[in-house]
């Protein structure tokens, strides 16, 4: 028979419970996702909301890249319950001092609004096409259509309002469903780890940088694909606000754990000899040193040269490439590490890796590559592409 | 709605809950003193028989009438672990050295160490000693060191007033009953293990057969008929006690009013109902 | 409004209604009828059927045991240190979670088999208890059990229902006699025991002095019937009535020889001479801890030897005695027997 599950080895002394690890792998990947909704929505808004002009060429593409995400946010939480199929008992009986409770109506609500935000961004295409295309695809579109090819200027304004106004709503939204999942580790006092009020404004912020990094790369990528040149000024914006919000992120993590130590409440011999051992390469060097640290110093070098061009671009992506790689090591640390560190304080335990199973390291590997093939595909449904838009409506 | 409409509604809740508890009740208590002792062919005599015990009178168990509470005293735990195999036993909880619903703990300080070296019955030392997971020990790991001072402290879910797993439980199901116990509806549980990191003191676990959190109900299903819980029932030294604060002469309520207990972590603010005497500065 | 605009709001309000119909549906009656719960779910939690019988379940059928176990050390109510039945054979109902399930302690559950589960290995079954280990507390009695034991089981020597209760031992039935009409009948004794019942190493006779009287009219009564024999004790037993046996003990008895005081360094060395078993029962200064065994002091080293020698080779019989001696080699036996002739009585 298949062993139920992976007991954890341990060392000092450790609740006998503490042994089976409640959350693994699922559990990295599903903030990681959100935060790179988040982020890619924030990038998004900085066009619709704030009317950054630079960001027109990503705007709609991180509109579409956060609704594919956003749409897979759920699976590694369904992945990881033990009744999935009772899933819905947190929505119809939601306990509201639980943050648990929120994520169905924080989700809910977010996959809607960017649901309603990418129909309104991509009516005049759907329309276009509904109009055009027979057979199977057609019938696609004209369901989407509503029923309605108005594209009069009038409704054209009535959508941009609708567009502006999810917008506006999207911020606090996007923000608060991953401020939440901050909350949720941040808000539990069992665990010193987690325990911070820090912690919501540091998953946001490391939120932030994820997605804004997610669509550096992509933006890059797909220009490349598409063996269309990139948009220098674009990509120079996205490394502006990247550069100041890996700033200030590095700024939070450094003051939390600087708090943790200095306050060294019970507990702390156990968090310090981790820090020190266990945690030193995946902590202080891929998260901190390889993944935060250089990039801001590869940017810093960049603008202060004033180096432009593809040495840029190059430039920015590696940034960008790099702060992935923090991002998803931050939450790594945070959500396996956080549970590495015995609840007793007097010992630590080690993650059983698992490759196969429901919450393997495949599952979760596959989770976070499914969005970005849906991602494939939905640029050839609603292309996001300024140029090619602008090729399609002529 | 108004006050007094609310109220009516409320109560008349009650009364068909607990119509159903006393029905509950009487049916398990007919089950105990026939059924599940005796085979199943001496089943239809021993409800004949006039000698056979008499089922005690099915008496609706009405949950606002108590406020049940647990205490240990660490001076007597003689480590011997039978409350840790009874409760394995009684509540069916998976076999193994990973899922606990109440297990005991051993501080040993040696001489001129400043922190005690704790171990639990589900340490691998302790493991081979007893030769199988299903069996458990304290090996005699120290017999050749110099012991300080040493002690065992048992524990379990602490009931406790604020408890942080309700808190997080997105569902309601897990909840805190109106006689103070912290219990599980398995049927409704999702599985999501909130509650599981947000126990400060390791009390829940994942039960991996039935895909749900699993805990200690103070087993809840034999206080409600009466009995002592399976851990408080083997104790061979009554380090573990159990009871009815409403009950002046209940033993937790002598056992509250003749010492000075404490609780574990008390500065999470959980509150909780396991009172300890004996405990030591390392213990959390 | 634009028509589009229109049909959006009007499926979510759709969407919104399906929802909200469907959450009535299925959430369940009893929810928030006390609190965020069903209501329902404690009656369901209260249902389950209780494995732990108590002691009282066994009584009926197990009457004999639950007698000695009620009146043992096992159940001291005044102290709070009682041994329940299944905490030795386990729960008494229910059924085991794992059908066919042996426990390693307790054997099949009962009653799964229909039986009473019988430890079978008293020194894992006691030891759990009774085990000498660090942070057992000190009023607890606990033994290092290889040394209290060596390689045999407890209910050797322990009745496992009342543990305090010997198997074999002698129960004192002899009535105390006259001492000095023994002294009167006990001249010929002198010959080989000694004038005052003190051997020694020129005499054939143990030493009687001070001796248990219990242990010396069971023996003496034992030559008379035949159950041990010697070729002079068999004799001299033939020549005295119950009555004599009972004032010749006394007189044996109440004779007083010194013995030289228990102390802890004596443990160390009869564990060293293999006796620390011995001690249990006959004390490291051969001043046995109970009058249901004999003392050894003052006993000559042949004398145990033969002892355990005749225990071991079926000549004499005792059911504890016998399977320790058989568990003894000739050496080890003349280590102990070396060891409790130098415990003296003078």
């Amino acid at each position: 028979m298949e062993a139920l599950f992976t007991p954890a080895a341990f060392t000092g002394y450790t609740y006998p419970n503490e042994t089976v690890f409640p959350w693994g792998v699922l559990i990295v990947v599903y903030p990681y996702l959100t935060g790179l909704v988040a982020g890619a929505f924030t990038v998004s808004s900085l066009y619709q909301v704030f009317g950054m002009q630079r960001f027109k060429p990503v705007a709609h593409f991180a509109l579409l890249a956060s609704w594919c995400l956003m749409l897979f946010v759920p699976t590694p939480l369904l992945l990881h319950l033990g009744h999935p199929e009772r899933a819905f008992n947190a929505v119809f009986t939601p306990h509201w001092t639980s943050a648990m409770a929120m994520f169905g109506y924080f989700a809910g609500f977010y996959i809607l609004l960017l649901t309603l935000e990418t129909w309104f961004v991509f009516r005049p295409h759907i329309v276009h096409q509904a109009q055009t295309l027979k057979g199977l695809p057609g019938l696609f579109y004209r369901v989407l259509t509503l029923g309605s090819y108005d594209l009069s200027e009038k409704a054209m304004r009535y959508d941009s309002k609708w567009i502006f106004a999810l917008a506006v709503t999207g911020i606090p939204a996007a923000h608060g469903l991953h401020g939440y999942v901050g909350f949720l580790f941040g808000s539990l006092k069992s665990r010193e780890w987690w325990s911070s009020d820090l912690m919501p404004v540091i998953f946001l912020f490391s939120a932030i940088i994820s997605g804004t990094s997610l669509l550096i790369v992509l933006y890059v990528l797909s220009c490349k694909l598409r063996r269309v040149p990139v948009d220098v000024d674009c990509v120079k914006g996205m490394g502006y606000t990247l550069w100041g919000f890996v700033m200030f992120t590095l700024l939070l993590e450094g003051v939390e754990f600087a708090n943790i130590v200095y306050k060294g409440r019970e507990g702390i011999d156990m968090i310090m000899l981790f820090v020190s051992t266990r945690l030193l390469i995946p902590f202080f060097v891929v998260q901190i040193a390889i993944g935060a640290a250089t990039p801001i110093l590869i940017l810093s070098f960049l603008f202060w040269r004033g180096v432009a061009g593809k040495a840029l671009v190059t430039g920015i992506t590696v940034a960008g490439c790099l702060v992935l790689i923090n991002v998803i090591m931050m939450r790594f640390n945070v959500v396996i590490g956080g549970q590495e560190i015995a609840k007793t304080g007097k010992g630590l335990l080690y993650y059983p890796w698992e490759l196969l199973g429901r919450e393997g390291v495949l599952a979760a590997a596959s989770v976070l590559i499914a969005p970005f093939l849906l991602m494939l595909l939905m640029v050839r449904v609603f292309p996001p592409w300024e140029d090619e838009t602008k090729a399609l409506s002529h | 709605m108004d006050e007094k409409e609310k109220l009516e509604k409320q109560q008349a809740g009650r009364r068909a809950f607990l119509g159903c508890l006393g029905g509950a009740v009487a049916g398990g208590a007919v089950a105990v003193t026939a059924g599940s002792v005796l085979p199943k062919q001496a089943l239809a005599a021993a409800a004949t028989t006039p000698e056979s015990p008499p089922a005690p009178a099915a008496k609706a168990y009405d949950p606002t009438k108590h406020k049940w509470a647990f205490g240990v005293d660490a001076t007597k735990c003689i480590g011997c672990l039978r409350c840790v195999e009874a409760c394995k036993l009684e509540n069916e909880v998976a076999l193994d050295a990973h899922h606990f619903r109440t297990w005991v703990e051993r501080y040993v300080y040696l001489d001129g160490e400043d922190t005690p070296h704790v171990d639990s019955q589900a340490d691998p030392v302790n493991i081979a000693a007893a030769g199988t997971e299903r069996d458990y020990r304290f090996s005699n790991r120290y017999k050749d060191e110099k012991v300080d001072k040493a002690f065992f402290v048992p524990k379990l879910c602490n009931h406790c007033t604020h408890p942080a797993c309700v808190q997080v439980c997105p569902t309601g199901a897990t909840f805190k009953t109106e006689d103070g116990a912290v219990v599980i509806d398995h049927t409704y549980c999702i599985g999501c293990q909130y509650c599981v990191q947000a126990c400060p003191y390791g009390a829940r676990f994942f039960n991996p057969e039935k895909r749900v959190t699993d805990k200690c109900t103070w087993c809840y299903h034999r206080i409600t008929k009466g009995l002592m819980p399976a851990c408080v029932e083997v104790c061979p030294v009554s380090a573990r006690v159990f009871g009815d604060r409403n009950d002046k002469e209940s033993t937790i309520s002598k056992f509250l009013a003749d010492n000075r207990v404490e609780v574990l972590k008390p500065e999470t603010g959980n509150a909780p109902n396991v009172f300890y005497v004996g405990i030591d500065k390392d213990v959390s | 409004m634009p028509k589009h605009i229109v049909r959006l709001l009007l499926l979510l309000a759709g969407f919104a209604i399906v929802a909200i119909t469907v959450r009535n549906h299925v959430v369940d009656k009893s929810f928030y009828k006390i609190g965020h719960y069903r209501a329902d779910a404690v009656a369901e939690i209260a249902q389950d059927k209780p494995k732990f019988q108590g002691s009282a379940s066994c009584e009926s059928c197990h009457a004999v045991q639950f007698t000695a176990w009620s009146k043992s050390i096992h159940h001291s109510t005044d102290v709070g240190k009682v041994v329940k039945c299944e905490v030795c054979h386990g729960p008494g109902g229910g059924r085991d979670p794992d059908p066919g399930y042996v426990h390693a302690a307790t054997g099949p559950v009962h009653p799964v088999n229909l039986k009473l589960a019988v430890p079978t290995d008293s020194r894992t079954t006691c030891g759990v208890c009774h085990e000498q280990i660090a942070a057992r507390p000190l009023q607890q009695r606990q033994v290092v059990i290889n040394d209290h034991a060596g390689t045999q089981q407890c209910t050797l020597c322990h009745d496992a229902h009342s543990p305090q209760t010997f198997n074999g031992s002698l129960v004192a039935t002899a009535a105390p006699g006259n001492a000095v009409a023994g002294k009167s009948k006990a001249g010929a004794c002198a010959a080989c025991h000694g004038a005052a019942g003190i051997t020694n190493a020129s005499l054939p006779g143990p030493t009687l002095a001070g001796q248990n009287q219990a242990y010396l009219a069971a023996a003496l009564t034992a030559y008379k019937t035949g159950k041990r024999s010697n070729p002079i004790m068999t004799g001299m037993a033939a020549t005295v009535n119950s009555a004599d046996i009972n004032n010749i003990t006394s007189y044996f008895s109440s004779l007083r020889c010194e013995t030289s005081a228990s102390i802890a360094a004596q443990a160390a060395a009869a564990r060293k001479a293999g006796a620390a078993m011995c001690t249990n029962c006959h004390g490291t200064n051969g001043v046995s801890t109970s009058s249901s065994w004999p003392n050894l002091a003052g006993q000559s080293k042949d004398y145990i030897a033969a002892a355990l020698k005749s225990y071991a080779g079926g000549q004499r019989s005792n059911v504890i005695m016998t399977t320790l001696a058989k568990s003894l080699s000739e050496p080890e036996i003349d280590k102990v027997a070396a060891y409790y002739a130098g415990a003296t009585c003078k």
